[in-house]
């Protein structure tokens, strides 16, 4: 057991946990951000991507012990309102099914277009490639992610 | 068992679009006296204005909670925004009334019962408006929530009217819309529940948190029916955060469950447990085995599916003959949510969180286990992340119920994804084999199919005595899309030869269809192709004069089928040649198919294949589609590209493999889906339909594996017979 202290959506939280713990499971069971979902736990489905220091990595594959001095952002903490770019043009298209893999989509997406404000379709590909959707919403997600891309570049 | 089984598969079905309450309106005397107004059990309007639906189905992804408001809406008239939902649950208020998510179930009952407990509401707000301003009713009206008095103006909304409403009296036969007024069927709505998804609010079982509730996962016997021997749990109960160690039996496999105060000590646990389990009857179960068992069985004279004409002496005279066989593998649901449920056991009751499809049966299953009386189980119904047929089973709900009351505490049972993967009631692997005979002139005169696999063996296999009767198969309509071939040959002879094995299977999206339609639409392309005819052309011929076909229960209608083809191919193209600039070759393929009589659906796939590496590419899906009136065409649309792509994941990836008596593939890493890359453009197109509404959630799921490998064959001259389909049998 060790104490860490945790930066995520501007707040800082103090955990006693085995530093091993993958930081899924202490945003889930330590912190109650459960917007952040478990998939497949190794890496391969996105279902838990958050944003490290802005950069989308899968939350199931950093132990607490690699979160030293960095700064997460989850779903909870992406907007205030639910107002993000993303957020918007995800109802605006109308994306989601069962909605469940939708929150590391929204993850990924944003930091695609921070890092390029006007994707190409290619560029959606290797970026959301690594992220399952089982019921298949990916044609609306593009279909999003450009609509979130003409808003920011109007803004 | 007739009825009950072919029920069950109907009931086993994935939700359409919406299209799947089915309920009575029961008009209560109680709400007579009711201080708010409830005109029938599924609907309340208070006076603080609100309108109260309780959605009778789960939600997972099909867009209930958007369908079952605004078929409520097409005649109640309230504002849309004043319309609240909330999940039943079973028991109480709805003891007797269904709660299980099916799919193409009586969908013409469950939308008539939702407009009229509109109508209903409507009427009796009209009623106490009226008595209100002593006007003659006929002067009143409905809309957006208010009752307006037409000749003065005056207006009172629904909520200043919820308790004078209770005393009306209820109308037997409120006015119903025509059709052509409708302003809220059939236009496009997004979902009303997409907000809180989008910003991690909602709460699917996974997220519920109770105070107080311990974590737990299981190991599960890697035997398709073993058994715990021994285990040995000192390690795991001495991992920081580990409370206790307890046998399960009452799920589909045996094991031992690791209960933390979190899910990832409760994991930790689970590694350090020692177990010995004995392998019981199937250790060396191996699907490739059962493969050549049912490669074998094609020999066998099979049941009874249809035989029209004199198929086996009409083809003997063809001078043209052809056959081929076509295979389809198991293949696992793997929802992006895997199962989990939490029980809180106290005493003589229980309550229950849980994703499920099946309320009613989790409530009667744990109330058995636990030996009390079904009301005193409660049953929430989550969100769901995904259901597709395998959270009709309660498998996992029993588990933690019995978990809970061992350990006396509220416990949350998560299934890794490896247990989801691995213990699921996978979709039956199969064989087709079908022969057909060309006259003269090249037109087709028989066909005959035989299908071989494992029958669904989670509805109880049937009985010798079920089987002493040679049409048991055919009255139940199985296996579906062998039974129904719409095709009019005139020699037509299907049977069908079940072989079971030890693995647990059940519904998947779309049933019984996809191997058999796989089978069926390729097969069609290879007969268009040895006859010289163009394979859309050639399947318009069979279903001429475009008349109703009538095969035991099932009536299916050529000419809508004819419709959905010809507006597939019109907007596909189909007969202007591709024109690809990109050096791979490229071809389009088109199948179809009536799922369950009422749906009616065409595609067309565009694919291209590398020339050296054998790689494909589906670059779009066009899709036509008659299901009937269509509720929300949004909705609709979703179902489509969502079926398409679960067909395309078990087309180009997808297959459960079993060695050593267990499953091999465990995760997305093995067990690989459709991903944004290799996503399609599809586009859908809908036949404005007077028919009835149909269910549409698993429609589309059927033709898109065929109309790839047609497509396929079109680039390169190869037949696809197996799926998922191997690229090294496209290399060049
Ligand atoms: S749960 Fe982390 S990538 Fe799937
Ligand atoms: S919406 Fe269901 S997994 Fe993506």
């Amino acid at each position: 057991m060790s104490t860490f202290t945790l930066l995520v959506n501007g707040e800082k939280h103090r955990i006693d946990a085995d530093p091993g713990i993958p930081l899924l499971w202490a945003l889930r069971d330590f912190l109650r951000l459960t917007g952040t979902k478990y998939g497949c736990g190794m890496g391969v489905c996105g279902a838990c991507t958050v944003h490290e220091d802005g950069v989308p990595v899968r939350s199931c594959q950093i132990p607490l012990s690699a979160t030293l001095g960095k700064t997460y952002t989850t779903i909870e903490g992406i907007s205030a309102d639910g107002t993000h770019p993303c957020q918007k043009a995800w109802l605006e298209e109308d994306v989601s099914q069962c909605g469940y893999c939708q929150a590391g989509m929204i993850m990924q997406a944003a930091a695609l277009l921070r890092r390029k404000p006007q994707p190409t379709d290619q560029d959606i590909d290797s970026e959301l490639s690594d992220h399952v959707c089982r019921c298949g919403t990916y044609q609306r997600m593009r279909r999003a992610i450009h609509r979130a891309a003409r808003e920011v570049s109007q803004t | 068992m007739t009825a009950t089984r072919r029920e069950f598969l109907k009931a086993g079905t994935l939700a359409g679009a919406g299209l799947v309450i089915w309920l009575e309106l029961p008009t209560s005397a109680a709400a007579q006296a009711a201080p708010i107004f409830e005109p029938s059990a599924y609907i309340s309007i208070t006076p603080d204005n609100v309108v109260r639906l309780w959605i009778t189905r789960s939600e997972m992804g099909q867009g209930v909670r958007t369908t079952l408001p605004m078929m409520l809406n097409e005649e109640l008239e309230a504002d849309w925004a004043q319309i609240q939902y909330q999940q039943a649950m079973p028991g109480g208020h709805f003891k007797g009334i269904r709660l299980r998510t099916s799919g193409s179930g009586s969908t013409v009952g469950t939308y008539s019962a939702l407009r009229k407990a509109g109508a209903t509401a409507r009427e009796m707000l009209i009623a106490a408006a009226a008595e209100k301003w002593n006007v003659p009713p006929s002067t009143c009206r409905a809309q957006q929530g208010k009752v307006i008095h037409s000749p003065s103006g005056r207006a009172l909304t629904y909520g200043d009217l919820a308790q004078s409403a209770a005393r009306q009296k209820v109308p037997d036969n409120p006015p119903l819309k025509n059709p052509k007024d409708f302003r809220v069927i059939g236009t496009r709505v997004k979902r009303t529940d997409g907000a809180p998804i989008v910003t991690g609010q909602a709460t699917y079982g996974i997220d519920v948190r109770l105070p107080g509730m311990l974590c737990a996962v299981m190991a599960r016997c890697p035997y398709l029916g073993g058994r715990l021997a021994t285990f040995d749990a000192a390690k795991a109960l001495a991992t920081p955060g580990v409370r206790q160690v307890v046998p399960i039996k009452s799920g589909m496999a045996p094991g031992v469950a690791v209960v933390a105060d979190h899910t990832w000590a409760a994991l930790q646990g689970r590694d350090a447990l020692h177990i010995d389990w004995d392998p019981g009857p199937h250790a060396d179960f191996d699907s490739d085995r059962l493969l050549q068992q049912m490669e074998a069985a094609l020999a066998q004279p099979g049941f009874f599916v249809r035989n029209d004409g004199d198929a086996p002496k009409a083809i003997q005279s063809c001078p043209r003959k052809l056959e081929a066989t076509y295979e389809f593998p198991f293949q696992a649901h793997a929802p992006l949510e895997p199962m989990n449920c939490i029980a809180d056991v106290r005493g003589n009751s229980c309550e229950i969180w849980v994703p499920t499809q099946a309320p009613e049966r989790t409530q009667s299953e744990a109330a058995r286990l636990l030996g009390i009386p079904e009301d005193s189980v409660q049953v929430h119904v989550t969100l769901l992340g995904g259901g597709f047929g395998r959270r009709l089973f309660v498998d996992y709900a029993v588990e933690a119920v019995e978990l809970s009351r061992a350990i006396g505490h509220p416990v949350q049972l998560l299934w890794t994804r490896s247990d989801d993967m691995r213990f699921g009631y996978f979709h039956p692997n199969d064989l087709e084999r079908i022969a057909g005979g060309l006259d003269e002139s090249g037109r087709p005169l028989a066909w005959i199919q035989k299908s071989v696999g494992p029958d669904l063996s989670v509805i109880g296999l049937p009985s010798e005595k079920d089987l002493a009767d040679p049409k048991y198969y055919f009255n139940d309509g199985s296996p579906w899309g062998s039974f129904d071939n719409p095709y009019n040959f005139p020699h037509l002879k299907a049977d069908f030869v079940p072989l079971n094995s030890p693995v647990p299977t059940g519904p998947w999206r779309a049933v019984m269809y996809p191997p058999t339609v796989f089978a069926r639409e390729s097969f069609l392309d290879e007969m268009a192709h040895a006859a010289g005819q163009d394979p859309l052309e050639f399947r318009l011929h069979l279903l001429q004069p475009g008349d109703v076909l009538t095969v035991g229960y099932a009536r299916i209608d050529r000419s809508r089928l004819l419709r959905v083809l010809q507006l597939a191919a019109e907007k596909a193209d189909w007969k202007r040649p591709l024109a690809p600039t990109d050096g791979r070759l490229h071809g389009r393929g088109i199948a179809c198919n009536v799922y369950d009589q009422d749906c009616y659906i065409a595609q067309v796939a565009e694919v291209s294949v590398g020339r050296q590496a054998g790689d494909i590419r589906v670059h779009r899906v066009v899709c036509a589609v008659d299901c009937g009136l269509v509720i929300n065409p949004a909705g609709l649309e979703g179902q489509a590209e969502s079926g398409i792509i679960w067909g395309l994941s078990a087309t180009l990836h997808g297959r459960i493999d079993f060695k050593n008596g267990a499953a091999v593939q465990e995760n997305f890493h093995d067990f690989e889906v459709i991903r944004m890359n290799e996503s399609p453009a599809v586009e859908t197109y809908i036949v404005p339909s007077e028919h009835p509404p149909g269910g549409f959630g698993e429609t589309a799921v059927p033709p898109i594996a065929p109309a790839v490998a047609n497509a396929i064959f079109a680039a390169t001259g190869k037949r696809i017979r197996r799926l998922p389909i191997a690229p090294e049998k496209l290399k060049a």
